[in-house]
């Protein structure tokens, strides 16, 4: 029943990002309209890709640090990948995959730094090292990206900052093709580490007397999630929220078994960011909302409302 | 009653410090925009400018001037190097901020609108006041003013200026870009944007179906979007119907916004 309805949800918001946008296009039309066709269609794949992958990348990485504030951008790879844009602006870089691959290098570089910092004193990856490096280096590559940006002159600069917020704009059959070979890669890789992630969530003491091996569950996690993330923010910059709220949300019906966890994250992520994404594209049209507020202003509210019927049942 | 209040919207309108309209004429003035580094020159006052920013390249004698940055924000010390008599500031929110720094240690400055075609005028004739120089101000502010006021000719071509291409932003009728393309005989398909600049939805620029992509470019090369898959979706992008128009021309109101119309006006006739 859940189920149903969950996939149920997520064909609705399909449908209605490629059926609805800013340009009036009449139902008869639909299937032969270039704008339909060659801009909304891909929008709502990437839309639902995207969303899908920061919902697993938040649950696995909420269980690996253990810390319910855990979000796919904790850690330091917002900051790699804007800091990768800025170079390829300021290196005059062109091409039309000049930006997205500079900003995966960027957030790849970041993942690199984090994971090394959090293997400091042994073998073993600290939660605990792994949020705060992950905080230091994205600070500290945000400060580069700044100053960067303040002392070239090249005006085109300043808009590196909307690159990494511009939501899903960029959105393209070449863009979705790239998502759809990459990402079921470290989606299935976080899916079959399911029951070591069950068992992580006990401590890692009891999950190792389960017979997890831990060390090697984090590290495939970490580098999985990581990844996942990273090829999120090359395509559609920060999206802020889903990755936060979304596994709560699917905790919240699902419990805490990753098996059904983290496809519902899938899914629902998926629906959620493509939700938002009509509504930015349609609410205040001919402009548009860039999409991290809409996820937060429609997050947030369903997340209240959850969060007081599970307290109060 | 209403004169009083008139007359406080006078002072509240041009921001300026309390110089007399008879007191001394500015000698050494530092300019922190391109457009006001034009109108001095213009109105006779450019051999009096000891400061400019980086970004005020025209006319060619004033890259002689040291520049002092910039200019966002300015940076007060390089200002006040320069031992100016007058500093010149477009009117914005930091440079609010900047002005004050700089009446605080003795400096005279002034804060100008300078977004629309319409605040030519205006601030050619308080520049020509505060340099001595009124006359020559005067008939530079009677030629803006006129082409503010020009009736627009009706239109033979549509257009979209593109500022920036992920997320899409473009111009809205607040722009001085649009005044210009209006002047210049074309439409501007996001007419009814009322803000200067917006992020829309490229499917909005595809259906909108403009006949030109209007960007401002130094090098003169078709941007990098054009060969983006998603943005062959436009029309005009796929027919490469690119207007390239020069940032230094083209991106600033200033003495030559009437040289950015007849140039517009040969590039769309082309």
């Amino acid at each position: 029943m859940k189920w149903t309805l969950l996939v149920i949800v997520a064909v609705l918001a399909l449908a209605a990002s490629v059926v609805l946008g800013p340009a009036a296009v009449p139902l008869n039309e639909l299937l032969r309209s270039d704008i339909v066709w060659n801009l909304r269609a891909p929008r709502a794949l990437l839309a639902f890709l995207v969303g899908g992958s920061l919902g697993v990348a938040g649950a696995s990485l909420q269980a690996l640090v253990r810390n319910p504030l855990a979000d796919p951008f904790l850690l330091g790879l917002s900051g790699g990948a804007g800091l990768g844009a800025v170079i390829a602006i300021a290196l005059h870089l062109s091409g039309p995959w000049a930006l997205p691959i500079a900003a995966f290098v960027g957030a790849l570089a970041a993942l690199g730094l984090v994971y090394r910092l959090g293997l400091i004193g042994g073998a073993a990856l600290d939660p605990r090292i792994l949020l705060l490096g992950g905080v230091a280096i994205g600070a500290f590559a945000a400060a580069i990206t700044t100053a960067i940006v303040s002392l070239a002159d090249a005006a085109e600069l300043r808009n590196a900052f909307l690159w990494l917020w511009g939501g899903l704009s960029g959105a393209s059959w070449d863009a979705v093709l790239v998502v759809a070979l990459y990402a079921p890669i470290p989606l299935a890789v976080l899916l079959a580490a399911s029951r070591p992630l069950d068992l992580l969530a006990l401590g890692e003491e009891p999950a190792r007397y389960l017979g997890a091996d831990v060390e090697a569950v984090k590290r495939r996690v970490y580098l999985a999630a990581s990844l996942l993330t990273a090829a999120a923010v090359a395509v559609s910059g920060v999206i802020g929220f889903v990755g936060l709220v979304v596994p709560h949300l699917a905790r919240l019906t699902w419990g805490h078994r990753h098996r059904a966890l983290l496809p519902a994250a899938f899914i629902g992520g998926g629906a959620l960011l493509a939700i938002a994404d009509t509504l930015a594209r349609t609410v205040v049209a001919p402009r548009e909302l860039p999409v991290g507020v809409v996820t937060a202003l429609i997050g947030v509210p369903v997340f209240a409302l959850l969060l007081r019927r599970w307290t109060i049942a | 009653m209403r004169r009083f209040l008139l007359s406080v919207l006078i002072v509240a309108g041009c921001h300026s410090t309390a110089r007399q309209p008879d007191g001394p004429s500015a000698r050494r003035i530092v300019s922190l925009l391109p457009s006001f580094t034009e109108i001095l020159f213009a109105i006779g006052a450019g051999d009096r400018i000891v400061g400019r920013t980086t970004w005020c390249d025209y006319p060619p004698a004033a890259l002689a001037i040291p520049s002092v940055g910039d200019g966002m924000p300015p940076n007060i010390e390089a200002v006040a190097a320069r031992k100016p008599d007058l500093v010149v500031l477009y009117n914005s929110g930091p440079n609010v901020t900047a002005a004050k720094q700089l009446e605080r240690i003795g400096i005279h400055t002034v804060l100008l609108d300078l977004n629309r075609l319409e605040d030519l005028g205006p601030a050619a004739r308080t520049l020509g006041r505060l340099t001595g120089l009124e006359e020559r101000a005067e008939s530079l502010a009677t030629a803006m003013d006129s082409l503010a006021a020009r009736p627009r000719p009706p239109s033979t071509a549509s257009l979209a200026f593109v500022v920036w291409d992920n997320p899409p932003i473009i111009i809205g009728t607040g722009s001085y870009l649009h005044q210009l393309a209006a002047l210049a005989g074309a439409r501007n398909v996001f007419g009814d944007v009322a803000a200067p600049s917006a992020q829309v939805s490229l499917e909005t620029i595809a259906a909108r179906d403009p006949q030109w992509i209007a960007v401002l470019s130094d090098s003169g090369a078709t941007p990098a979007f054009a060969k983006r898959q998603e943005w062959r979706a436009v029309r005009a992008v796929r027919q490469g119907h690119f207007l390239l128009l020069k940032g230094s021309l083209f991106g600033r109101p200033g003495p030559r916004s009437g040289e950015a119309v007849k140039e517009l006006k040969a590039l769309l006739a082309r």
